[in-house]
């Protein structure tokens, strides 16, 4: 038979590193470069070399803005990590026509525009808004609840708008899984808690965590939701970086923002993979 | 009775997929549920262990009502078709997975797994990973987890179909003789008639949800109760019965609308049309005389070597016969050639044609 191998299997894939490298890694590196000159009021100075950006991101103004965005967006991977598992589960026993429209309703935040959405939230969170007219008929509560221009509101908007990045995986995952091994648990003698411990959890793991690191990397860089949701006093890097690059026009501390951003994002993420496979390798999970 | 199954129902939408069955399997029994796919067998079974609750009806075991008991606590063990093997756990954490969800101690665990794996031969694999086993092998790892257990009832279902044909006929008689050896009650499901016939004290061969015939491999193979389990457990000869007549105190009657036969002394006149069913091998064919109670002339149409036997199809007239011989004797048969056809009476089975 004639041999079909593909000569060069790399070009497939060269279109999309091509746009990849124009356009991410080139404007990247292009801040990278940028970070390191001062910024002066002739514009940037390519002349001199300096760390002088990176010094001034320790001011406690800008580790506020970091530290504010990182509390953020912990609260909300943690939230919905707990939140997925319950509806994976669910899911994942349903019938395949059911299971994909209520994989259309979790996706469904993603058909409206986020400045949309994040007006939409802004109607229900608000002091006069629809959760607080509720509580308060129902005498819930007897003062509004301040849902909104705090930490609170962005967490309470960013949730259902991120989760599906979770869902997806570990529903994929959950729904692999061979049934006959939960029923051989369930005859061995593993009570149903039992069963989701020591074989659903260990198996899914790694979709599991992966679905976290997707939902931790959009909350690090989400915008809009904080922007309207969080307010000017509760600025987080994106909104910086968005100050910083088109309105004071500050490119070299916008580079110095990204490459920190970045790098903490990365650290975050590594870390955590790594802590999650040393987790399943204690119960015998080969990675 | 060990297990005791009375009028037991499930119904999966407007499927009843099990429908009305009652069943006794006696302590230490090997009993086989036989049957096509989508008869409800492996529902049943399913039943019995707890993954399905119960619609109608009861299950007991060894006296215990266990109809509505959740899976964990009905102490019996599953080996299952894909072996349902925990691939994050090693072959020695698998076969401790029922004992740990007992919390028996540590150091019995260590005991009994290892006598366990001893039992299937694995004891040097212990450390490894399903996914590093053979078919075989881990057959044997999903074997060892269900017997270290010591549970009251032990289910398989379908446990061969993933091996390949000659490990399959190996583990039929290994998994028959560990079961003997032990003397536990086991429950298996399959669709394969031979795999019922080898490994079974007894079977029930069923059909969309009901229970047609119990009883031992013989029983059902030579007096099958329905035209469906004779053609179910094995090729079968129908030829339908007309004009049935006592002639010096025997029954004969016009066959096919030709043959003139005697029928077997025993045996259904229901009211409906009733057809006598003939097993290819109860029939001979030689040239010249046979001697059988019933002989006809034919001619034969096609002989076809299977191994040690051979199957020859005759024509008798416009009706066509299919007889199984030992090849040795079919070797001296050769199409076209003039012959006898036959068989003695208590040969054929009468069945409603219903």
């Amino acid at each position: 038979m004639q041999d079909r191998r593909i000569p060069a299997p790399w070009l497939f894939a060269a279109p999309l590193i091509l746009v990849m490298a124009i356009g991410f890694v080139w404007p990247l590196l292009q801040a990278l470069v940028n970070s390191l000159h001062p910024n002066t009021p002739q514009g940037i100075d390519v002349t001199q070399w300096t760390f002088g950006n990176y010094k001034r991101l320790a001011d406690p103004f800008y580790g506020e803005i970091l530290v504010r965005t990182l509390r953020i967006s912990f609260a909300v991977t943690a939230i919905t990590g707990l939140l997925a598992y319950p509806v994976a589960l669910y899911l994942a026993r349903l019938s395949p026509r059911a299971q994909s429209l209520v994989i259309l309703a979790y996706i469904s935040p993603w058909l409206v525009n986020t400045v949309v959405k994040a007006l939409g939230w802004t109607l229900l969170l608000r002091t006069n808004g629809v959760v607080n007219t509720i509580l308060l008929q129902l005498d819930i509560v007897s003062t509004p609840l301040k849902l909104m221009l705090n930490e609170t509101g962005v967490v309470i908007a960013l949730i259902p708008g991120h989760f599906i990045f979770v869902l997806l995986p570990l529903w994929a995952a959950v729904s692999g899984l061979d049934p006959a091994l939960s029923w051989a648990a369930g005859t061995l003698g593993a009570r149903p808690s039992a069963v989701f411990w020591r074989v659903i959890l260990p198996l899914t793991l790694p979709a599991f965590v992966a679905g976290l690191v997707i939902n931790f990397i959009m909350n690090m860089t989400a915008f809009a939701i904080p922007m309207l949701l969080g307010g000017a006093r509760n600025m987080v890097a994106s909104m910086l970086a968005y100050q910083v690059n088109l309105i004071t026009l500050d490119w070299p501390m916008g580079g110095a923002l990204a490459v920190t951003l970045l790098a903490l994002t990365l650290a975050i993420v590594w870390a955590g993979q790594k802590f999650a496979m040393q987790l399943a390798a204690g119960r015998g999970l080969r990675p | 009775m060990s297990l005791e199954i009375v009028d037991l129902v499930k119904v999966f939408g407007a499927v009843r997929a099990v429908d009305g069955v009652s069943l006794s399997v006696a302590s230490g029994e090997f009993f086989t549920l036989l049957g096509p796919s989508g008869c409800g067998k492996t529902t049943l079974l399913r039943l019995v262990a707890g993954i399905y609750p119960v619609g109608q009806g009861s299950v007991r075991l060894n006296g215990r009502d266990i109809t509505r008991a959740p899976m964990h606590r009905r102490n019996l063990a599953m080996v299952f078709q894909s072996f349902a093997l925990f691939p994050h756990l090693s072959v020695f954490d698998n076969v401790a997975f029922g004992l740990r969800s007992r919390r028996v101690p540590r150091d019995e665990t260590r005991e009994r797994v290892t006598e366990a794996l001893a039992l299937v031969k694995l004891d040097a694999m212990a450390e490894r990973f399903p996914a590093q086993l053979s078919g075989g092998q881990q057959q044997r790892v999903a074997l060892a987890r269900a017997l270290v257990v010591r549970p009251d009832l032990l289910l398989f279902d379908e446990p061969l179909s993933n091996l390949d044909a000659r490990l399959r006929d190996e583990m039929r008689f290994e998994i028959r003789d560990l079961q003997r050896r032990i003397g536990i009650t086991t429950v298996l499901v399959t669709h394969d008639i031979e795999e019922a016939f080898v490994m079974s004290d007894r079977m029930a061969v069923m059909q969309a949800g009901k229970i047609m015939q119990v009883g031992r491999a013989d029983e059902i193979y030579r007096s099958p109760a329905s035209r469906f389990v004779a053609n179910f457990v094995g090729p079968i000869n129908e030829l339908a019965l007309g004009g049935i007549e006592m002639v010096d105190g025997r029954r004969r009657a016009l066959a096919a609308g030709a043959l003139r036969v005697w029928l077997p002394q025993s045996g259904g006149m229901g009211n409906g049309r009733t057809n006598l069913v003939l097993r290819p091998e109860a029939l001979r064919v030689a040239p010249g005389e046979i001697g059988t109670d019933n002989s006809f002339p034919a001619e034969i149409v096609d002989v076809v070597y299977l191994g040690g036997n051979s199957e020859c199809r005759v024509k008798v007239g416009s009706l066509q016969l299919s007889a199984v011989m030992p090849s040795v004797v079919a070797a001296r048969l050769r199409p076209g050639a003039r012959v006898s056809v036959g068989w003695d009476a208590d040969d054929g089975v009468m069945l409603d044609a219903g």
